[in-house]
């Protein structure tokens, strides 16, 4: 008896190249890079400047009310306008799933205080010196913060909000902010879809938004390219030159059901989710997963989807651009393919979209169902040549044409996290 | 249609610091009496607030002195050094140091990082023109606005970090859910032993948000209780005169294991997790679905997986908040789930004796629920005077009540609406 696959039945992705998945796709594949000067505060002082930011949100078009708004803030954003996007194409508009059914996992990024929600009540307390004078603003000065200030901090809000707006109860959860939680949310619906706690699940990732808070935090973890920060393409996974990673904003939801549920529906899918993995062991200098972990996590993911290595077409790197972390990559990916390494395909996303973290892996799924469709992997805008001790093909330069029929994917946290996924095409 | 094959996940330790005790066996033993652990804030100025009580843990509880606590000092937030202490009473009592396999030991916490302080806004503000422009430059040459700042405000501190320090490589979860996190991380914790992907999960939460920005948000709000009598008469679940909860400190903390697991150790059982839902209200961020909706779903989602029925529940653990709302949609879910019978079960809330511990609530509550189970005692809902006819369940008012009871569930709802259930029983057949 063949079993009831998983199947993508929708998709929604915002990033810095476009906000629906069929956009940010094309200017992809197009070579341009979303990493830019970044915009919104002046990031001068900081050794990195630039990041791929999400330009032009048009927030209006979400419907948010005014009281929502005020708690709400990029990240908010880019989770509700990927899920309508998911939402709409899984047809939960037109065709009814009971809302009980229905789950919502996600990974959520740190949610940073922005200094303005607090400063008028900081201003309001300081004495003639310009010091604070803390009974000023215990006793008065703490009301000109917004009541609902501190729920704009719970990492919870945001995935709240959105299951309100669109009347999801059924099973839920929010990790919390690893780079591999997006990951971790994918699982979960796999699972939850599987053992049929729910009939369909949403799956998302959010980033951080690039702010002051975000980029320091980045940047004294010390995994910021902070070496050229004029020069060219500043990620540059898997390069011999590499010299780290830079911000990216974004999000990714995918809606996950049965093929029975989604044919009763009578709504399409081109992919097809057969296995996860994860593993956690940090390395001594704190930089991320060991190589052991991330061998483990696609041994895991590839055990689970029944699959040899050979019978992988792709990889879509964790690749962060990082000195560490690529290294230790490139050591578990010849480990695992070591049979097979001549005819593996490796990309990552961070090298035109930066690093996403809890938001990453989910890009990674939806640009992967764009690959099994398309029969196209898109280049890696940089130039360098790739370290030397790698010994499968990196796509990058030109877009590689290749019949994509399963794809790994690798996602990491700097905690020392390694989680894989894979997805196939239906049509086997 | 479940697979037969499940693992079965039981309880072998357990570990808590509320404001009641420093550990589970004095909390129990404080709360079988029907003790207050809630008192007048100290730890920052109330002056002018219009709740000044709270349930803090005392800092003499979470000091330590040695070489290793010292280094983990500079790391660590209050909510992480009790999470610390509670992971580490229930890593003793399941005996953990004897299990060699490290990378079949997991994590999986409810924690949302610390607030920021107003000293940390002042100190930044002076690098800030108010127009949106920072001096960077000077902020991170000051070294004020260090990484450790940051560690602090992250959710996945504990779960990067306690790892380390109990030596566990196994899978890794931080759950962000508000109040239903420490439920949630416990759920989460007990499928990942079912599918086979630990053996063993340390699971529980961790809340330390009695410091002024942590509390001022809930009284802007109005979440908090803001009229009581005294201060240990401030929590009040289910009674006509609540008015607000009550903003609590503490961890929680349990040793999920696979059953063949724990049995092959000869490690003592303590309680088996037989089910586990979640569900959201989707209504609104502050407040809860009028008819109980999303905790209805979240205790049928419980039973489901446990493979039982209402018929089986023989006492109800209570989220039981002490607010107005709460604690009548609470009552009202509990009668659509359990129709006729709804009466007929015990209703008790700890969060009368302990007050509301936000991310800690789910863990510590689940255990005071096994320890109940074990020595047959139903532990009270304190200070309940003053009968509400909207709330007209069984509270096991007052005082603890003896009884043989060998199935229970335990409910967390959280701010936002997401829901969480677990159903617990001693450890047959």
């Amino acid at each position: 008896m063949t079993e009831d696959r998983i199947v993508i039945t929708g998709t929604g992705m915002v990033c810095a190249l476009g906000k629906t998945p069929e956009e940010g796709w094309d200017v992809l594949l197009s070579g341009k890079t979303g990493i830019g000067p970044i915009e919104g505060f002046d990031a001068g002082g900081f050794a990195c400047t630039s990041a791929a930011q999400i330009r032009d949100l048009n927030v209006a078009e979400l419907g948010v009310h005014p009281r929502d708004a005020r708690i709400m803030d990029t990240h908010s954003y880019l989770l509700m306008k990927s899920i309508r996007d998911a939402f709409q194409q899984a047809g939960l508009d037109r065709t009814s799933i009971p809302r009980e059914e229905i789950g919502f996992f996600a990974g959520m990024g740190m949610v940073d205080y922005e200094v303005e929600d607090l400063l008028p009540a900081v201003v309001k307390s300081l004495d003639g010196r310009g010091h604070l004078d803390y009974s000023a603003f215990y006793s008065q000065a703490y009301t000109e913060i917004y009541p609902l200030w501190p729920l704009k901090m719970l990492n919870n809000i945001g995935f709240c909000q959105v299951a309100t707006q669109l009347n999801i109860q059924g099973e839920n959860t929010v990790f919390s902010p690893h780079g591999d939680s997006g990951a971790m949310a994918v699982t979960e619906g796999v699972k939850s879809v599987r053992s049929q706690r729910a009939q369909l699940v949403l799956c998302g990732g959010v980033s951080e938004k690039v702010n002051p808070s975000s980029l320091a935090r980045a940047h004294l973890s010390g995994i910021l390219n902070t070496v050229d920060p004029q020069k060219g393409f500043l990620c540059r996974p898997f390069a011999m030159d590499r010299k780290g990673t830079v911000l990216g904003e974004g999000c990714g939801v995918v809606a996950l059901e049965l093929e029975s549920s989604a044919r009763k529906r009578g709504i399409s899918f081109v992919a097809s989710m057969t296995g996860y993995g994860c593993s956690c062991e940090i390395t001594s200098s704190h930089s991320g997963p060991t190589a052991r972990a991330v061998s483990l996590a696609m041994r895991e993911g590839l055990d689970r989807a029944g699959l040899k290595p050979s019978e992988i077409d792709l990889i879509i790197a964790h690749g962060d651009g990082t000195v560490s972390g690529d290294r230790n990559e490139i050591e578990a990916i010849q480990d695992v393919f070591s049979d097979c390494l001549n005819q593996i395909h490796i990309f990552s996303s961070k090298a035109a979209l930066g690093h996403l973290l809890a938001g990453a892996p989910l890009i990674d799924v939806i640009l992967g169902v764009r690959m099994l469709t398309e029969g196209i992997v898109p280049a890696m805008p940089h130039t360098s040549p790739p370290d030397p001790s790698i010994r499968f093909h990196v796509v990058q330069g030109t877009s590689l044409r290749k019949d994509v029929r399963r794809i790994l994917i690798n996602c990491q946290s700097y905690e020392g996290q390694a989680a894989s996924l894979v997805l196939e095409t239906v049509n086997r | 249609m479940k697979a037969e094959s499940k693992r079965r996940v039981v309880i072998t330790g357990y570990g808590m610091m509320t404001p009641l005790g420093r550990n589970t066996e004095e909390t129990f033993s404080k709360a079988s009496q029907g003790m207050s652990g809630i008192d007048t804030i100290t730890a920052f100025d109330t002056a002018n607030l219009p709740c000044r009580v709270g349930g803090q843990i005392k800092d003499e509880w979470i000091e330590e002195e040695d070489a290793q606590t010292e280094r983990f000092y500079k790391f660590s937030s209050r909510g992480l050094r009790l999470m610390r202490k509670a992971t580490q009473e229930a890593v003793k009592q399941a005996r953990l140091e004897e299990i060699t396999h490290r990378g079949r030991i997991g994590f999986s916490l409810g924690f949302h990082g610390e607030s920021p302080e107003v000293q940390d806004v002042m100190f930044l503000h002076r690098f800030y023109d108010g127009q949106g422009t920072w001096d960077m430059a000077s902020l991170l040459r000051s070294g004020g606005y260090s990484y450790l700042n940051f560690l602090r405000r992250k959710p996945d501190v504990a779960t990067t970090i306690l790892p380390k320090i109990f030596d566990c490589r196994g899978p890794n979860l931080t759950i962000a859910s508000a109040c239903a996190a420490g439920s949630q991380a416990i759920g989460e914790g007990y499928r990942l032993i079912q599918e086979g992907k630990a053996d063993v999960m340390i699971a529980g939460g961790s809340e330390a948000t009695l410091n002024f920005m942590g509390f001022v948000g809930f009284v802007l709000i109005h979440a908090l209780v803001e009229r009581y009598p005294t201060p240990q008469k401030a929590s009040r679940p289910f009674d006509r005169k609540r008015n607000g909860f009550v903003m609590s400190e503490g961890a929680g903390a349990v040793i999920l294991e696979e059953l063949e697991h724990a049995r092959s150790r000869r490690v003592l059982m303590l309680g088996e997790i037989l089910g586990y839902g979640a569900s959201a209200d989707a209504y609104r961020i502050t407040d809860t679905h009028p008819t109980g909706l999303g905790a209805t779903l979240a205790m049928r989602g419980a039973l489901e997986d446990a493979s039982l029925t209402p018929e089986d529940v023989d006492y109800i653990n209570a989220h039981g908040t002490s607010t107005t709302q709460n604690d009548v949609t609470e009552t009202r879910a509990i009668k659509e789930v359990f129709g006729q019978r709804a009466k007929d079960i015990p209703v008790s809330s700890n969060k009368s004796m302990l007050g509301h511990t936000i991310a800690a609530a789910g863990a510590i509550e689940l255990i005071l629920t096994l320890v109940g189970l074990n020595r047959s005692i139903l532990l009270p809902t304190i200070n309940y005077e003053f009968p509400d006819p909207k709330c007209d369940l069984d509270y096991v008012p007052n005082e603890a009540r003896t009884k043989e009871h060998r199935i229970a569930i335990s409910n967390s709802f959280g701010f936002g609406g997401q829901n969480a259930c677990l159903c617990v029983g001693k450890v047959e057949g």
